[in-house]
């Protein structure tokens, strides 16, 4: 393993500084292939992190350096109807492949897309891993929305683009689950439906906020009997929730926000994710559902004054007269978990009526800075307080982390 | 319980003995009495106690599913008027690992930081799998702690498990050798505890495998001060095995004083030879069935016998048997002085034996779980052979002492004699 890592490492260290050379001269027009039926774009991500997590105990010690991604796909267009995706992710064997769909545009209110690809829940989950504001997404965003699943979905957008909805039916719960549970051949379905609304999506007079937009999301689907309540982990990616027996249906509703008035970016999510415990008591009896509960807001300013959207573009790229684009960006957030009502002796047992809260709080600063529209270093800087039952974790009342991510991408 | 307070009071001299023994070598704290307030009840064998696991239906199959692992599943414990919630249970052993009726390991403070039962952290039901006669492990726990060895306490239970609290059978409960353990014997719990696990074909006994402490590692499973170094824990336990590879036959005492007490090591043979122990500390496949217990502060260390399900296994069993193929064993048989220790021993525990409250106590024990035991619904064992096997104990109880007698007679008569004449002058 450690063989493959340094090859992998060495392998997209030698394809950044190749593309260095590229991204500094020229863009990849190269990748692209055009014909009047067929749009094809070649796609690579990559992102190389240096990690300084602190060294807690009875935690195994992360490795510096971190190959978070290093994707290959394609994308576009089959006669002028059908977009399509598939990518890969080269250094994940158990699960190479992320988004493999196809969507069908059969009018602008109505598409139809089946394949692969993320349940529609979860403002920040459904941002491209490349469009981050911070290195790693809100612990929310990462535990609490189920992730990618098989499954077929409607989505369009109506009244002038104002409202856009996405609803759809997939054969699990998303691969953001316990291993042991996606393994089950009891999991069954999940429903899946989101709205945003963008009221002054085509307004003039509301300059500043046309941008503005909210939302809600919804899942509902199966568990199957085991211990397979939702993963939360701390920011270094370490156990923070305990297994949970659950059985019954698995919900989540959320709620979210985003709004760009030119350079600013503020965007904020709260999800709640409940999951039945029919039967899982010590006496076969039902115990109270189990909560994962998560939010978060965040803030951003491209102090170089382009407008923030998904893909920043510098207006004076690094090594083309100018420094690139440099962004500020803060977001404090919470992950949580407890059992619904709640009585002041709770315990940590994986059937126990009542589960100890557990809550992990982060402050993450941070700095992006878009070299150009294919590079971006970002450097974080993340404070987490880890609380038991309403008081601090021994050690982990001021857990401090820092990285550094180069990232690549076209 | 009488016959167990006749039985100390009788024998008071041999423990006395052995305790000034123990003494000598800065172990005087050995033949302390264990603690254990409330435990005691559970654990002192004098009524059949009820005890009750709750867990749910699915973990109970999955438990019998996968008894080879050594998962946890959450139970609530009750006994008497005592409910200990969140409880941890996960089967245990080794070869009398089953799914059919599994051994377990009750662990009060898996879940529950503190949690504990009157001061005990964890407990183990044995399921007596190998031992129809469900006697041996208890019995023989009692007699090295009557003669001043350090032994976990043990009785039998009824267990009764789910929530239709279905009847599981008979099972030993026996205390762990844990820091619980140790504060009770030895009072402290910051030394070092290993329990020793005998690799398959090894037939160790005592044998130095060279310098690699890695050899240590998968014999020695540390029970305290787990995240130690390899070498802060296994240099001292090497530093014995070669001490006792060293050490002159002649002179194994003064050689070994500040590593092993020789005569506590001369005694724990001696009662599993008089038990017929055929898994102890010179087993037919090695060393087997104990933990190591290095002193806080000290290179001295003990061991601690535990699982003593094979004993009971011949009435004509000599007392040379296997002793020899343990390096101190051999050098204690190979030097007259050493082995007439060992033989004054074995006689020491026949006299005690003899006296019948060994006897008593195994018919006792039998009278106690007799209905139990037949409507056990999970024991391999028909009611003939549990009757059977109760007799055999009962009659090895009565005769062993005998034959023990005759043994050591053929074996060292000069012993035996002498030992004669020191008891008649005693008795004019």
């Amino acid at each position: 393993m450690l063989h493959e890592g340094f090859v992998m490492r060495s392998l997209t260290a030698c394809s950044v500084v190749g593309a260095l050379a590229i991204g500094g001269v020229a863009s990849p027009a190269a990748a692209q292939v055009r014909t009047s039926l067929l749009k094809l774009d070649f796609h690579v991500k990559s992102q190389m992190d240096m990690r300084d997590f602190p060294t807690e105990p009875g935690i195994d010690s992360k490795d510096l350096f971190d190959l978070h991604r290093a994707r290959v796909g394609i994308d576009g267009t089959m006669w002028k109807r059908f977009d399509y995706q598939i990518e890969s992710e080269l250094h994940d064997p158990t699960q190479p492949w992320r988004d493999v769909y196809v969507d069908a545009r059969v009018v602008r209110a109505l598409e139809v897309r089946a394949g692969q690809f993320k349940i529609p829940f979860g403002l920040d989950q459904l941002t491209g891993g490349m469009d981050l504001d911070f290195n790693y997404r809100s612990l929310a965003g990462t535990y609490l929305a189920p992730g990618r699943d098989v499954g077929v979905m409607l989505h369009g957008r109506l009244i002038k683009d104002v409202v856009r909805y996405q609803a759809g039916v997939f054969r699990q719960g998303g691969d953001n689950v316990r291993s042991s549970e996606r393994r089950d051949p009891q999991t069954d379905r999940t429903f899946a439906g989101r709205v945003v609304v963008r009221p002054w999506s085509g307004s003039k007079a509301h300059g500043m906020l046309r941008t503005l937009s909210a939302g809600m999301a919804f899942t509902s689907g199966e568990l199957p009997e085991g211990p397979n309540s939702l993963r939360g982990k701390t920011v270094p990616g370490d156990k923070f929730f305990d297994h949970l027996y659950v059985n019954g249906r698995r919900s989540r509703v959320g709620a979210e926000f985003q709004w760009r008035p030119a350079s600013f970016g503020l965007q904020g999510e709260v999800m709640r994710a409940r999951d039945q415990r029919l039967g899982q008591g010590i006496e076969n009896d039902n115990l109270p559902d189990v909560m994962a509960d998560g939010w978060y807001i965040s803030g951003t300013w491209l102090a170089t004054g382009e407008r923030k959207k998904d893909s920043v573009e510098p207006q004076r790229p690094f090594l083309r007269r100018g420094i690139g684009a440099v962004e500020l960006a803060g977001r404090v957030e919470q992950l949580h978990s407890s059992s619904a009502g709640g009585v002041p002796t709770a315990f940590v047992s994986p059937r126990s009526s009542w589960i100890a809260p557990r809550t992990d709080t982060v402050w993450t600063a941070g700095v992006n800075w878009y070299l150009n529209n294919y590079f971006k270093l970002q450097a974080n800087i993340i404070r987490e307080q880890r609380l038991l039952n309403g008081g601090a974790i021994p050690g982990q009342h001021d857990v401090w982390s820092r990285t550094l991510r180069l990232q690549f991408g076209f | 319980m009488r016959a167990r307070s006749q039985a100390t009071s009788t024998f008071l001299p041999l423990c006395l003995c052995l305790s000034v023994s123990l003494s000598v070598f800065g172990l005087g704290h050995l033949a302390a009495e264990a603690s254990g307030g409330r435990a005691n009840a559970l654990l002192d064998g004098s009524v059949l106690n009820d005890v009750w696991i709750h867990i749910n239906a699915k973990d109970w199959a999955d438990l019998h599913t996968n008894y080879r692992d050594d998962t946890y599943y959450p139970v609530d414990f009750e006994w008497q008027d005592v409910k200990l919630r969140n409880s941890g249970i996960r089967v245990r052993g080794n070869t009398t690992r089953n799914n059919h009726k599994p051994s377990f390991r009750i662990d009060f403070n898996r879940y529950v930081d503190g949690q504990d039962l009157f001061g005990l952290k964890a407990i183990v039901l044995n399921n007596s799998w190998h031992d129809p006669s469900m006697l041996h492990d208890d019995l023989s726990m009692l007699l090295f702690r009557t003669i001043g060895i350090p032994a976990p306490r043990q009785a039998h239970v009824r267990l009764y498990v789910g929530a239709n609290r279905e009847y599981a059978g008979v099972y030993v409960v026996s205390e762990e050798v844990s820091k619980t353990f140790l504060v009770d014997h030895f009072g402290e719990d910051n030394g070092y505890l290993y329990e020793y696990h005998r690799q398959d074909g090894d037939n160790y006994g005592f044998q130095d495998p060279g310098p690699d402490l890695g050899w240590y590692i998968p014999r020695f499973g540390p029970k305290t001060h787990e995240t130690d170094s390899v070498a802060a824990l296994y240099m001292p336990v090497r530093n014995l095995v070669e001490a006792v590879n060293d050490a002159p036959q002649s002179n194994l005492e003064s050689a070994l004083s500040d590593v092993l007490d020789v005569n506590t090591f001369i005694t724990e043979l001696a009662v599993q030879n008089f038990l017929s122990q055929t898994d102890g500390l010179v087993g037919g496949v090695g060393m087997n069935n104990f933990y190591l217990y290095r002193f806080a502060n000290k290179r001295l260390s003990l061991l601690i016998p535990w699982d003593q399900d094979n004993s009971f296994d011949s009435m004509s069993m000599p007392p040379s048997w296997n002793v020899t193929t343990n390096v101190l064993g051999a050098k204690i048989w190979n030097e007259p002085k050493y082995r007439n220790a060992y033989l004054n021993r074995l006689l020491d525990i026949a006299d005690l034996v003899s006296s019948g409250w060994f006897g008593q106590e195994a018919s006792r024990q039998y009278e106690q779980i007799r209905e139990a035991a037949y409507i056990d619904p999970l024991t391999p064992y028909t009611r003939d052979q549990f009757d059977q096997a109760n007799a055999y104990v009962q009659q090895f109880a009565r005769e062993r002492p005998d034959v023990v007698r005759q043994l050591v007679r053929s074996v060292a008569p000069e012993v035996f004699s002498g030992r004669s004449r020191i008891q008649s002058l005693r008795a004019r």
